[in-house]
């Protein structure tokens, strides 16, 4: 009895393994027509406006439409918004309704400008002179300014944190009332919420006066505010977009979509409750108005014109989310999204895979492929033996095995340069990297084409600076620097840096000495400190290699901004590069951590954000590319490609002929990152050459 | 029995007390933030920050912080700062394939363990013992994550069969049959890794124990009496062997919820494991805080469900 236990159960199991093994050996494939993505991770949520990780997003922006979207191009291009404009409001100043008449008039006298100066019209309310713009900018208001003077302004910034504090700027405004600038003050709308920051705008000489009077009244509500000036001038700009919403867009669970969908995602964004990572893409928004259901504007406060990419963010359902909780939201909604997209939501099943199946109510032409499967694979080997037995269909081929997959005459491999670049950042507020020539010299004296070829597999392509060679404002005609350790030992001998007998340099008696800190958890920018250590060392430079863990990197080293030189990475970022490069940014804790502050960079930062003019701003990009290069503030290593392989032909794209219909073309590599999955299909041809047989091939 | 029970449960009350302090201490204090959009992020604002510490009471002395998350945890209301959803629901989520894994992973332990350390015991100190003792002593050594790469590429590079997830995805089944058969293979693979470790552990330690009570003066006795060889052997010796492998099952409580961070990972199999390692990346306090205090929960159940056991197997032992 206990003998047959003892033999006859581990010989049962035994027996079921085997079995389900030759079970497995003849199981038939049936290949669907849908596509198969491995996913590293859990997708944190769908929630456009909280997920914080690109797993998220890749897999929301296929269930959720923005207002725009990026092309295959990386250009903005109209999506539930069927067209947009851009235009602005100028508002002008004057001392009493009968000057401000006046200045309409002289205005309207000079009618034959409006053309050149993009006037739509010009109107009066009470003292004010209101005029559209058809061109969002400076210069033309600038310009009509000269021609009608009106009064100056003043923008303030009070620093009020609770709602309190409000009061007592609203005490100070009624006190400034009774006083000589009794009708001085702008109306409410012009009081702005920013940050839990009051911005308030007055008219004429009377700023500092107005400035005290916040301090005073905030001090007697024992609110400690300080005051400052954002900005002076003579009109207030406020531009706005126009977007045209499609008619014909339906929710997933059939309910109309309009333009109270997008005026509450917006509402919803603001609200601090919901913690949306993107807040700070619409600081800048002052109002978003739905005009008719099918008609948003939004006002801006001021130029801010990356702020037109943020509307790519997916919208959310009112009609679902409306008056709902955030805690709500994450158990009913963030796992089981509704969305307008080509794809929604059926299942996801925690760590196993999350499955999207075709929206047969989708606006445009519904997609070919009948679904998306991502399937949710950690291991790295396990993901490549999934896409070698077309379990997946896609796989991100990591540097060291590009040529190696590139040699299997059955895959296609798709290779482009990234959105990120890697870099040494130099403490700038070390006496050593203070010397443009030292930090130049060093820039020359690291070979680059050797640790793309060591340490990437020769799969990245030497950095020239802030922006990714596939944005469409990146600088072209910057030459990287070579590698020249002649050059290098001119410079530092002509910065002073003279070779001592150990063969290492001294300057006043110091060393040439600092130290290169890495995350621990980073092997390639371990390698790269490696050699940087070696290259450095042959032009007499010392260097020291510490490795701490992430959080501790972070925290103790970058953020306090203990470090003397890092090896670091930013991704993505858009033209905007204010908080990297801007002089205000460069406190404990932000992002300008090395300290960099070159005020040509600065006006450059601060006029590139204003500019709406696509030809500007990439003159303008080009400009602050090529600066910030010259300087070295980092030294910019390289642009690691990012790689994908696919079955060869396994999938293939209509596309239209220009005739009205579609035809069927091979899928070509994107610009950035895999996308409009919607106007592929699988190709049933291709079964015959699967490794297993597949049944059932899909009618088309 | 029962005073003794309940005393034992009221010092494992304060012991568990001392544990989810100790183990806050370790988790909050450890450098990283718990912030889902990273450090370095450029587009969040201070008050984004603010309104997400005063959620999850990050903003409060480190004494408050302890207590809340208590009340939050047993109230069920704990949400993982990650998601924001109720952790027990996490940990729910993934209890029944965890369970299923490690329930299969103990029984094939055990079942091939004694049937090993019996073989070894009926050849002791022969060729085929020696030779099942190396084979013993190289599945200790083995690391878990190489055997587990070598088995899956040889499935997949040699036999084309697929290994990863709960089920194979894009197959016809023909029947139910095959589709169970399926689902066990992939509750299977990762099952036997794991166990491989335990079986060498197990076999030894029954081969040790009933080498001992083969020596005894009752086996003596038995064999004396006429009795089959067979029944001297797994009646007497064996029953009496297998008694601390018994008492041993009240251990292997919090080991049905344990997970294994590198076979799942390998297998792709949505398991504890994963949750906690994810957890620990991600700096999410109140998973790891939940998962922590439950671990610890079951170590103290299970050290207390031993002893019971024990005296159940043993009667000579006495509870008091």
């Amino acid at each position: 009895m206990i003998r047959t236990i003892v033999i006859g159960v581990p010989l049962f199991f035994a027996f079921l393994i085997t079995a389900s093994f030759l079970n497995e050996l003849t199981l038939a494939s049936k290949k669907k027509n849908e596509m198969i993505i491995s996913l590293a991770g859990d997708p944190q949520n769908f929630n456009p406006i909280q997920s914080t990780d690109t797993t998220s997003s890749a897999i929301s922006g296929n269930i959720f439409d923005g207002l725009l979207k990026y092309d295959e191009n990386l250009e903005l291009a109209p999506e539930l918004a069927q067209s947009w404009t851009i235009s602005q409001t100028s508002t002008f100043f004057f001392t009493t309704p009968t000057a401000a008449a006046h200045a309409l008039a002289t205005l309207k006298a000079n009618s034959a400008k409006w053309p050149l100066l993009h006037i739509i019209h010009a109107s009066l309310q009470n003292r004010c002179v209101i005029v559209s713009l058809s061109v969002p900018g400076y210069s033309d208001s600038n310009a009509i300014a000269s021609l009608i003077s009106p009064l100056p302004i003043t923008v303030f910034r009070a620093n009020l944190t609770t709602a309190s504090a409000r009061k007592a700027l609203a005490a100070a405004r009624t006190a400034a009332a009774t006083q000589t600038f009794a009708s001085s003050l702008l109306p409410e709308k012009n009081w702005y919420d920013y940050d839990a920051a009051y911005e308030a705008t007055i008219v004429g000489p009377f700023a500092p006066a107005f400035g005290e009077l916040i301090s005073f009244h905030s001090s007697q509500g024992r609110f400690p505010a300080s005051v400052e000036v954002v900005n002076t001038g003579h009109f207030i700009a406020e531009p706005q977009i126009d977007f045209e919403l499609r008619r014909n867009v339906k929710w997933q669970d059939g309910a109309p979509f309009s333009a109270r969908d997008v005026t509450f995602t917006f509402r919803s964004i603001m609200d601090e409750n919901v913690h949306s990572p993107r807040k700070a893409d619409f600081d800048k928004v002052f109002t978003v108005e739905a005009l008719n259901p099918y008609h948003v504007r939004i006002t801006y406060r001021g130029l801010y014109s990356p702020a037109l990419a943020s509307w790519t963010m997916g919208v959310l359902p009112a009609h679902i989310l409306e008056g709902k909780p955030a805690s709500w939201w994450a158990v009913n909604f963030n796992r089981q999204p509704i969305g307008t997209g080509p794809f929604k939501f059926e299942e996801w099943k925690t760590n196993e895979y999350v499955r999207l199946s075709k929206n047969p109510l989708y606006f445009d032409v519904p997609p070919w492929l009948d679904g998306i499967t991502y399937r949710i694979i950690p291991d790295a080997l396990t993901q490549r033996l999934a896409f070698e037995t077309r379990q997946v269909d896609f796989l991100q081929v990591d540097p060291w095995s590009v040529k190696s997959n590139q040699k299997n005459p059955n895959y296609q491999l798709y290779s482009t340069p990234g959105g990120a670049y890697g870099y040494i950042g130099w403490n700038l507020r070390n006496p050593i990297f203070q010397d443009p020539r030292v930090r130049t010299a060093l820039a020359h004296a690291v070979n680059i084409p050797a640790v793309v070829h060591f340490i990437l597999y020769g799969q990245a392509i030497q950095s020239t600076g802030i922006f990714p060679p596939n944005a469409w404002y990146f600088n072209p005609k910057v030459q990287p620097y070579p590698f020249d350790p002649a050059k290098a030992t001119a410079l530092l001998e002509e910065a002073g840096w003279k070779k001592g007998p150990n063969g290492m340099r001294f300057k006043d008696g110091k060393p040439l000495s600092f130290t290169l800190l890495t995350p621990s958890n980073q092997e390639i920018r371990k390698d790269i400190a490696t050699l940087v250590q070696d290259d450095l060392r042959k032009i007499g430079v010392d260097t020291k290699i510490e490795n701490y863990e992430w959080s501790v990197f972070l925290s103790q080293h970058i953020l306090k901004l203990d470090f003397d030189a890092v090896v670091l990475g930013w991704a993505g970022g858009g033209y905007d590069q204010y908080q990297i490069w801007s002089s205000t940014q460069t406190k404990p804790g932000l992002l300008n951590f090395v300290g960099y502050s070159n005020p040509k960079v600065d006006q450059l930062l601060e006029q590139i954000r204003q500019e709406y003019d696509r030809r500007t701003i990439i003159r303008l990009a080009g400009e602050l590319q090529s600066t910030i290069y010259h300087d070295q503030p980092y030294l910019f290593l390289f642009v690691p490609n990012e790689t994908t392989a696919v079955w060869k032909n396994a999938f293939r794209v209509y596309r239209p002929d220009g005739r009205g219909r579609y035809i069927d073309t091979p899928i070509i590599p994107p610009k950035a990152g895999w996308s409009y999955y919607s106007k592929w299909f699988y190709r049933p041809e291709y079964a015959s050459r699967l490794p297993r047989p597949v049944q059932n091939p899909p009618p088309l | 029995m029962t005073a003794f029970i309940l005393r034992r449960l009221a010092i494992s009350a304060i012991l568990l007390f001392f544990v989810s302090i100790v183990a806050f201490l370790i988790i909050t204090l450890a450098p990283g933030s718990p912030y889902p959009w990273g450090d370095l992020n450029p587009k969040i604002s201070p008050a984004v920050q603010n309104a997400f510490r005063k959620r999850f009471h990050l903003d409060q002395p480190i004494y408050k912080q302890y207590l809340l998350t208590m009340r939050d945890l047993f109230s069920g209301d704990l949400r993982s700062t990650k998601d924001d959803r109720p952790v027990l629901q996490k940990i729910a989520e993934r209890l029944p394939a965890t369970l299923k894994l490690n329930i299969l992973a103990l029984t094939l332990a055990f079942t091939f363990g004694i049937l090993l350390g019996v073989f070894c015991v009926r050849h002791y100190g022969r060729a085929p013992d020696t030779f099942a003792s190396l084979i013993a002593f190289i599945l200790i050594a083995l690391p878990s994550f190489w055997i587990s790469y070598l088995i899956t590429i040889a499935l997949v590079k040699v036999f084309a069969v697929p290994i990863l997830g709960t089920q194979s995805y894009g197959i016809a089944f023909s029947n139910d049959l095959r589709k169970w058969l399926d689902t066990f293979w992939h509750l299977a693979l990762p099952a036997t890794v794991l166990s491989l470790n335990g079986i060498a552990v197990q076999s030894r330690f029954i081969r040790a124990s009933m080498a001992e009570t083969l020596k005894e003066d009752y086996i003596r006795t038995a064999r004396a009496k006429g009795l089959p060889e067979d029944a001297v052997f797994y009646k007497h010796a064996l029953r009496n062997s297998i008694r601390p492998l018994v008492t041993g099952l009240g251990y292997l409580l919090p080991a049905l919820l344990g997970g294994s961070v590198i076979v799942e990972t390998i297998f792709a199999y949505p398991g504890i494991g994963r949750l906690g390692y994810q957890a620990v990346l991600d700096r999410d306090y109140p998973s790891l805080i939940a998962l922590n205090f439950i671990t610890a929960a079951l170590v103290l159940l299970g050290n207390l469900f031993a002893d019971l056991l024990y005296a159940v197997v043993d009667p000579r032992v006495r509870l008091e």
